[in-house]
Parts: structure tokens; sequence; C-alpha cells
């Protein structure tokens, strides 16, 4: 059987023709080939890699001073095959708000790209033409600036209330302004159907999530997640950093799971430098990584089933992450946002006490496992509740782009750790649970048996970690010139980082692909039907963090 | 920038001491060594410093020993707004919203270095959040951190416990109309590049290998 | 004195100490649950409030009392106003059929606790209203799944207490506990019982079937738009219902106020300590349960009580009926 990719390339080549190609190592830029194409042809190039089962990994764009630069990133579960295919947005010397930089929308192909384009628009002030719903994503509807061009230097108004105070006239009478229609129709026809807000202060602690459902009675017809009330620039303000200076930026994208953000950011520019950690620094960046994983699917678990009404078992969940905590806060010295990975090696190197605490760790918590089996995994209510719900078929799955543990529960065994391997991950044994309902329970089950894999990773490092130092010593200040992608696996799933470089103190554009962002993404997919107390279920089991979503 | 600080004490009139012969308690004493020892949260969590909240809630740190364990979603039936994590400009319409639906007396938190004053996102010519929790609604007390430990949440806990008993409860609130980000360093911003310059290969080439093009 | 004089004096008194009784048990049931939700969840609860935390819930009275009462805009005045008396009202005037000792019952009415169920359906009436005049969808959304389910776990809630009135042949409490002189009614229905105590659990919104004040999905269900002492009464009224539904349970099911073992004194005095007793010990089964088991959604819950509970307590009365006959036909 042919090897797809060259497929893909040669269909490229041949039909599409495009402007630029290069073909590159995926090792070193974390793509195997980047081609520029026409506008006219990328929904070609979007319905073909569909056809071949590739995912949309990634919608951004990049402004230079000629032009804007619209890059996808397409990817497959079956093999690494990371493709980037670029159009150009041609600025004409214009200004965003002439409304003259246009592009086509590939939403109807890839359903995940209609978050991204709506964010490119509102960063950028590209027209995707053809969007169902071209409007802003992560700031409110009356802003007027266009954040990540370069020629936006800082709002003048830093920190001016009134403005903001101005939208809450907006946000009470938003919804006459958005939905006009359905307004006067609800007036005038009297049906049966409502809309219901949920958030954004919402008792299932999933952060300022706001979703707008259209509800018959208590059946739920569409929902609309509306999001961005806890987006914190985080991509401008790695614009004006230095790259030492982005590391606390990596702990507060994704708090629970910090240490895969560290590991991401770190994989990145180790492999932009060129450079190879100490053996001793993988194994110690593995260990920190499950225990961290650990800890974060104990609190989601403590989370969800506190939405589905069991009030205890958050209790149980939360007393064994702060064990854990204790374990990770005596080397690194935080509980929750960590900034220990440095390039080429970690903060300091760990305490001498931390590895006899986690060997007395594993078997008690192995125990509380079984326990949680009993008193959830097996309860009749808890089934009822879960099974047959919120099922996530593999096509929309691929048309989302979700990653991580809610794609192994529907069947795909894609973990990046073993698909495209990074630090000592080849090296240790270990499964990925999948499960194929695609439901919540499946969601909830493949979580659970996670944790179980988490501590084989940790008890196989701890034996075979080796003595030796923990940094490279001092690298220089800047990244070498060039385009770098980079992916891991954290626990909501693929979290990757595109950077452009040039070559001098600050990155040019850094663009964080986070994994709950495609993952909210597919609730309108999962919701229609369900109803009110199965939304609140559902959402807890696909497993998000605003702020990574909102950055 | 001026402080404005505003007195946000609950009783209006006191009753004229009497002293020897017979000891009274004052209705308002009572009233607020009450309200002191029940403080009723909101579940109200925004970013980081929420986990630190729900940790301080949970086994470990238990805060229902003291009385402010039974969190309250709905904001009618809440006194106590602990402000965790940072507030972006959209949500300030919801802050402001729910702040007015809780009935007097209110009291609020600004848990963390971000409902303080901004905490690390703040940056010269930032666009997107508020720097500070105290621009529109008055706090009565700040606990630095990023995130603070649940012992810090609860500890602020008690300052403001020891605020209302004895009556010195102050709202304090800062100027709301600032016209440059508090951040005053100067800015790295650059312009754009040429997309042309940028696709050159890097100088003196090394031998052009087909995989290396950048 | 006149008799009427006497009955007057009489009710005024039962009032008063019916009145107290209600607050201060609604406060030790508040404190109680605090204390038994943090043992199960390891940790303390409150503790510093007073001797082990007894004061706390005095606390929160005082504090809710002196809270601001809130109108919302465009809701119904009168009837927002009204909600909470509707609800708490009748579950206290439950306590005029509960036979405390032998002859220490205020009304021994002939129709004992079908009294009771029908005053407490009135409290149901109160928290639709309470969730319509809000002005609030949450609110509406939450009464409507709670009258939803008080209609559903009316008719197995009856239906498995005629086990025990065909085998007592009364429906008067006191003699309903004078029935049970050498069997508890627990050993001869055991399925009347659990039946009993489930649907008990329902009518009082307990999880797992606290699906009207779901706390994770509708912000607060019917009460969010209720502050202050008005959201009190809901609480008292919740509270005070648990343990009316113990109460009757126990004399129904676990013999009022018999001793439980056969030698010990069970006279006026003592009686009311052994039914204190029992019913305590259901209440902290009811919150036991409530924090062990997740919630069961609306429709699940509708199933469960039509599809399981009805057939099940009908086939409790067809055997009961059955088993009477039979004995009848051979002694």
């Amino acid at each position: 059987m042919p090897v797809l990719e060259k497929d893909i390339t040669s269909w490229l080549r041949e039909v599409v023709k495009p402007e630029e190609f290069n073909e590159k190592n995926l090792k070193t830029s974390g793509v195997l080939f980047e081609a520029v194409v026409a506008q006219n042809k990328i929904r070609e190039v979007a319905r073909e890699f569909l056809a071949q089962d590739y995912f949309l990994e990634s919608l951004t764009a990049v402004d230079f001073a000629e032009c804007l630069e619209v890059v996808y990133h397409f990817n497959r579960w079956s093999e690494p095959s990371r493709s980037c295919v670029k159009i150009l947005v041609p600025k004409n010397d214009g200004k965003p708000e002439d409304g003259r930089w246009t592009a086509p929308s590939i939403s109807s192909i890839y359903k995940s790209a209609a978050w991204f384009e709506r964010e490119i628009f509102e960063f950028f002030g590209i027209i995707f033409t053809d969007h169902p719903n071209l409007k802003r994503l992560l700031l409110p509807e009356s802003s007027v600036i266009f954040p990540l061009l370069k020629s936006f230097k800082g709002e003048p108004a830093g920190s001016d209330v009134t403005q903001s105070l101005k939208l809450m006239k907006e946000d009470t009478e938003g919804f006459q302004i958005l939905y006009p229609q359905q307004v006067t129709e609800q007036a005038t026809k009297h049906k049966r159907d409502y809309y219901l807000n949920l958030g954004p202060q919402h008792p299932s602690t999933h952060g300022v999530l706001r979703v707008l459902l259209h509800l018959d009675g208590e059946r739920v017809i569409d929902a609309e997640p509306i999001i961005g009330y806890s987006h914190r620039h985080h991509e401008k303000m790695m614009e004006i950093q230095t790259y030492v200076a982005c590391w606390p930026n990596m702990g507060r994208l994704d708090y629970v799971g910090a240490m895969s953000y560290n590991f991401g950011y770190a994989v990145l520019v180790e492999k932009a430098m060129g450079v190879t950690p100490p053996p001793r620094v993988e194994y110690i960046r593995v260990l920190t990584t499950e225990l961290n994983r650990l800890a974060s699917h104990l609190l989601w678990a403590g989370t969800f089933l506190m939405d589905l009404g069991a009030f205890t078992p958050f209790f149980y969940c939360f007393d064994d992450r702060e064990n854990i905590l204790d374990i990770l806060e005596m080397t690194t010295g935080e509980r929750l946002t960590y900034d220990y990975f440095r390039f080429g090696g970690l903060d300091k190197d760990i305490h001498p006490d931390m590895i006899p605490a986690i060997k007395k760790f594993i078997p008690e918590f192995k125990k509380h496992l079984k326990d949680y089996d009993g008193l959830v995994t097996k309860n009749i209510i808890f089934k009822k509740r879960t099974r047959n719900l919120g099922i996530l078929s593999k096509e929309a799955a691929i048309s989302y782009g979700v990653t991580g543990p809610s794609l192994r529960a529907s069947g795909v065994p894609f973990d990046l750790r073993r698909a495209e391997p990074y630090s000592i991950y080849p090296e240790l044994d270990f499964n990925i649970p999948t499960r194929s309902e695609g439901d919540v329970y499946s969601r909830y089950w493949v979580r659970m048996k996670e944790m179980e894999e988490s501590l084989k990773i940790i008890a196989q490092v701890i034996e075979k970690m080796p003595a030796g130092e923990v940094t490279l010593g001092k690298l220089p200040k800047n990244v070498p010139k060039g385009e770098y992608y980079s992916a891991v696996e954290s626990t909501r799933g693929l979290f990757g980082m595109y950077l452009i470089s040039d070559g001098s103190l600050n990155p040019y554009r850094l663009k964080l692909r986070t994994p709950s962002f495609s993952n909210l993404n597919s609730i309108i997919h999962m919701l229609p039907g369900c109803l009110i107390s199965d939304v609140v279920a559902v959402l807890g089991s696909i497993d998000i963090v605003l702020p990574e979503i909102d950055r | 920038m001026e402080i404005k600080e505003t007195l946000l004490t609950t009783d209006t009139q006191s009753l004229s001491p009497v002293s020897g012969v017979a000891n009274f308690f004052k209705v308002e004493d009572v009233f607020n060594m009450a309200r002191a020892n029940s403080l009723w949260p909101l579940t109200f969590g925004l970013a980081c410093c929420a986990i630190e909240f729900m940790a301080g809630g949970a086994a470990r740190f238990d805060m229902d020993r003291f009385g402010f364990g039974v969190v309250r979603p709905s904001p009618r039936q809440a006194d106590l707004m602990i402000v965790a994590g940072t507030i972006s400009r959209k949500m300030v319409p919801c802050i402001k919203t729910l702040y007015d639906q809780m009935p007097a007396p209110k009291y609020v938190i600004a848990l963390g270095g971000c409902a303080t004053a901004g905490g690390p996102f703040k940056y010269p010519g930032q666009y997107g959040i508020l720097e500070g929790i105290d621009k529109i609604i008055p706090v009565n007390v700040y606990v630095p951190g990023c995130p603070p430990r649940p012992e810090a949440l609860i500890a602020g806990i008690m300052e403001l416990q020891r605020q209302i008993k004895s009556k010195e409860v102050k709202g304090t609130m800062t100027q709301a109309v600032v016209h440059d980000s508090q951040d005053n360093r100067p800015a790295e911003y650059k312009n754009a590049i040429s997309r042309v310059e940028f696709r050159k290969p890097p100088t003196p080439p090394a031998a052009p290998s087909p995989e290396n093009k950048s | 004195m006149s008799f009427i004089l006497q009955e007057i004096i009489k009710i005024i008194l039962y009032g008063t100490l019916v009145t107290l009784f209600v607050s201060v048990n609604a406060l030790f049931l508040i404190w109680l649950e605090r204390r038994v939700s943090a043992r199960i969840q390891l940790r303390r609860g409150p503790i510093h409030v007073g001797w082990q935390g007894s004061l706390q819930t005095v606390a929160d009275a005082i504090k809710l009392l002196t809270k601001e009462l809130v109108l919302p805009k465009e809701s119904d005045k009168f009837l927002y106003m009204m909600a909470p008396l509707i609800v708490f009202a009748p579950i206290v005037a439950a306590f005029l059929i509960l036979p405390l000792g032998p002859h220490f019952v205020m009304r021994d009415l002939n129709i004992g606790f079908l009294f009771v169920f029908s005053l407490t359906n009135i409290s149901f009436i109160g928290i639709f209203i309470a969730g319509w005049a809000s002005n609030n969808k949450y609110a509406l959304l939450g009464s409507m799944r709670a009258v939803a389910q008080n209609i559903s776990y009316e008719i197995p809630l009856l239906l498995s207490t005629m086990g025990v009135v065909m085998a007592a042949q009364t429906m008067k409490m006191s003699e309903l506990v004078a029935a049970q002189e050498k069997t508890w009614f627990i050993a001869t229905q055991p399925l009347a019982f659990l039946i009993f105590f489930c649907a008990s659990l329902a009518e009082a919104n307990r999880a797992p079937f606290d699906i009207p004040e779901a706390e994770s999905e509708l912000v607060a269900g019917f009460h969010t738009e209720y502050s202050g002492m008005r959201f009190a009464l809901f609480f008292l009224g919740e509270y005070t219902a648990i343990f009316i539904s113990s109460a009757i349970a126990a004399t129904l099911f676990l013999g009022g106020w018999r001793s439980p073992v056969p030698g010990l004194p069970a006279g006026s005095l003592a009686g009311p300590f052994w039914l204190l007793l029992k019913t305590y010990g259901i209440v902290f089964v009811v919150m036991w349960v409530r924090w062990t088991f997740p919630r069961l959604r609306s429709d699940q819950l509708m199933n469960f009580a039509w599809k399981v509970l009805i057939p099940f307590a009908i086939l409790n009365v067809f055997v009961t009926a059955l088993v009477i006959q039979c004995q009848k036909f051979f002694a």
C-alpha cells in the first residue's frame, strides 16, 4: 500500500500546483512539508485532506509587512504526517477596518475551522467569505481593536473601566442585539421553545463558560458556547517578552496540568535551538508530568462527579490530589501553576525525599482507585446518568479536531506519546486505554484507566532514573530564525505550539493550539437532544479548562 | 492615584454605653458576631485561584470548620464574594451584576494578584484585563499570591471576620478611570517584518540540504 | 374550668411547644447534617463556633434574620412573599397527629397520617408559587420539576402504607402503635418500609431525588431568588419535612413510642425518648444516603416512581391482602 503522505504531496504538487513548496524534516521543524497555495484552491486542498482522514490541527495567521499569512496545519491519527499549507492575504496598504482583507472559509468542510476563523477575524481583521457566523469570539462584541496585528501597540485607555461598564448594557440587551429575529418570533408566535443561559457564573466549576441553550421544555434543541470571559492575552504578551519571561505564561494556561505545558514549551525551544537535555532531565520531566497528569485527572473526577450530584468523591479525590501536590511542592515549590522546566534542563534537581515519598504514595493510591471503582464506577445511578449520552462518533471527532481522552473514548488510539514520541516515552512500557462507545461513561472510564497507566510510568521512571546534571548551562537568549511546530500530549489532548522566530530575543508569533478549544467546539454536536441535567454531565465529561481555551 | 475609602459599617446608631449595674450587649454586636461567624461565600471562580479556593473547602484545609463552608450558588443567598482569578473586560458587567444582586451586608475578598492589581497579566498596553477588581466594586480584604495557598485564603477570611466583629469594615476602591495601563515599563513592540526577508535563508548558507530550507 | 377554656389553653400550649421544638429541631438537624457530611467527607465540619459548633446554626439564623430582603423586578410581589409561608406552615401543622406516648397525642384523628400527607401537598403548591413568582427561568424549571416529582411520589407513599393499615385495621396513629405490641411492622412489611423510605426522600426533595434544587444544574432551583429569612423558611421547611416523614416512618413501622427492648419502660416520659431516638436514627440514614449517591435525572426519577415503586407497592398490598385472608380462613 503506497505511503499516504507521498500521495498527498504528489497530489498537491501535480493538481494544485502550489506557489511555494518546501520539504521539511519532521524532527527539527515539526512538519513534513510546507506549501503556499492560491486562495481559491484552499477549499479543494481541505477536501482532499479530509478525504484522506486528516484532521485540522491548527489554523492561525501571521502578520507580515506586505501580507498576512493564514497557516493551516493538518495531521493524521494513524502515523505522524503533519503538513502545513498556507495562503497569503495581501494587505495592499489597507487597514483591517476597511474590510478588504478576505480569504475563503473552510468551515463547511472542517467544523473546527469555524472557531479558528472567528478568532483570526477578531485578532487580524481577515474576513472569511461564506463563514456561517463570523463574529468576535474572545473579545466583547463591541470591541474595535485587532490586537495581534503588529500595528496594534497597546490600548491607550489601558484599564479604562467606563468602557467595560458600557458593556453591561450590551450584556443585558445582548440577546436582543445578537438574535433579533428570534426575539420577535418569540414575542409574536407563542412558540414553546425558549433560551436559557448557563453561566458565566455557574456552580459547575469549569471556569467562566457561558452556554446559550435553546430549549423545548427540558430538551436541548441547540447550544452555543460563548467564550472569552477568561481571555488573558497570552499570545500578544509573549510577543513583547523574551523567551525566558514566557515561562510563567506556560504555567497559567492550563493551570491544572501545567507540567505538560512546560514540557511542550521546552520541547519546542530545544527543537528550535537544536539542543538535547541531559538524560536525568528527561526522566525527571516525565516523572513530574505524569504526577501532574494524575493530579489533573483527580481534580476532573471530583468536579465531574460533583456535577452529577455525588458530593463525596470530590473530597476523596482532592485529598489524594493534595498528597501528590505535597510531593511536587517538595521539588518545585509550587502547588498549582508550575514553571519548573527550563530550556535544556530544569530549575533545580529533585528533593532527596521525593522518591521515597512517591514509593509510599503509589500503593496507597492503588487502593483508593479500587475504592473509586466500587463507589462510583459500579453505581447503578451513575451508570444510568452516563451511558449512551453525549456520543461522539469518529467522523465528528475528525471534523471537530477532538484530541485526548475524549478522542480515545471514541475508539481512536491516538496518543502523542506513542504517535509522535518525545523525550523518553519510546523506552517506557504503558498502554493507551481506548473504548469504542464514545459516550460520557467511556470518557470517564478512559481517564480512570489513564491514571493506572500513569502510575505504571512513574514506577518505571523511578527505577531507571540515572544520576547526572540537570542543566545544560547557559544557552543563547534567542532562537534561530525559522518556523517550528511542536506538540505534546497534555492531560486534555494535543497541545501544539507554532513558533515563528525572526532571530531576535522575542518570539515573532507564538500560536498556542490548546486541546480544550477544539474539544469544547464538539459539544455543538453532542448536546442537541439532551436534557438539561445531561448538558452538565456532557460538559463535565469533555474536561475543559477555560483559560486554556481563551488564552 | 487617589484611593477612596468608603465606610461600610452596618450599625446606624449606637446605644449609649451603661456600665456598672448591668452588662448590656449591644444588639449590633450580636448581629456582627453572627455575621462574622456565618459568612456564606458565592461559588465564583474565574481562573487559577479558584482551584485554591476549592482546595480550601476540601478535606485537608476545610473552611467549614470556621463556618464559611456553606457555599451558595445563588448570589441572593451569599454574602461574601471571593473574586478568585483574572478579571477580563468581557466579564466586568457580569461581576457588577452579581455584586448588585447580593443583598446587604455583603463583603468582597480579592483573592490573588490578578484580582488585586492585574497580576502577571499586566503589561504595557494590555487590552484584555481589568487591573484589579477594586476598580468597580469595593474590596474589604486583599489576599496576595499567585495563587495564594488555601491557608492564606483562610487567613484572609479570618481577617475579614476580625474586621466585622470590631466594626472596622472598610471597602476600598481605586480610581476607575486611568488613561494608561498601570504598567509603565517601556514596551518592546516591534513592527511587522517583511515576509520576503523572512523567507530568505540565513547568511552564510551552510551546505544546503534538501530538508533544511528555512 | 369549662371545656372550651381547657381546649384553648391546650392549643396555645401545644402550639408554643411545637413551634419551639420545630426551631430547635431544625437547628439541631442542620448542625447534624453539617457534621455528618463532614465526617463522611474526611473532614471535621463546624467546630469552632460554640461547643463543637453547636452555635453555628444560631449564627446562621441570626445572620439570615438581618439580611436585606430583596424583591426581584417584575415578580409577583404578593405571591413571592406568601410562598415561603405556604411551604412552611402545613409542615408544622403535621405535628398534630404524632403520638408521643400512650395517651399523649394532640389530636387523635381517625384519618391519622393521611392528614399529614394532604397538608404536605399544600406545601408543594407553595414551591410551585415560589418558582413562578420569582420571574426567573431557573426557578420556574426547578418548581416544575418539584411538582412533577411530588405528584409522582405521592402514590407509592400512600400505597406502601396501605399494607400497614390493612394489617392494623385502622388509620388512627395511636391504634397503629398499639397494634405493634408484639412485632413491629418493619418485620412483617419490609418492602413497604423501603418504598415508604424512598418515597419520603423524594417528597422532601432530598438526594438522590433533589432535582428541584439541583445545585450544579439550576443554580439553586426554585429558591434562587430568595434571600434572608424567606430563604431560611424554605430551609426550615425542608428539614422539618424530613423529621416529620421519619417520625411517621418510625410510628408506622418501628413501633412509635414503644421501646425496642421489652423490659424497659415506655410510659409517658420514656415514650417520647424512644420515638425521638428512632426518628433521628432514620434521619441519620437519610443524611447518609444523600452524601453517598449521585443524583437521578428527572425522567429517570419519574420512571423509578411509576415503573418500579408503584408496581411493587401494589404487589405489597396484594400479598398483604392474601395473607390476611388466609389467616382468617385458617384461624
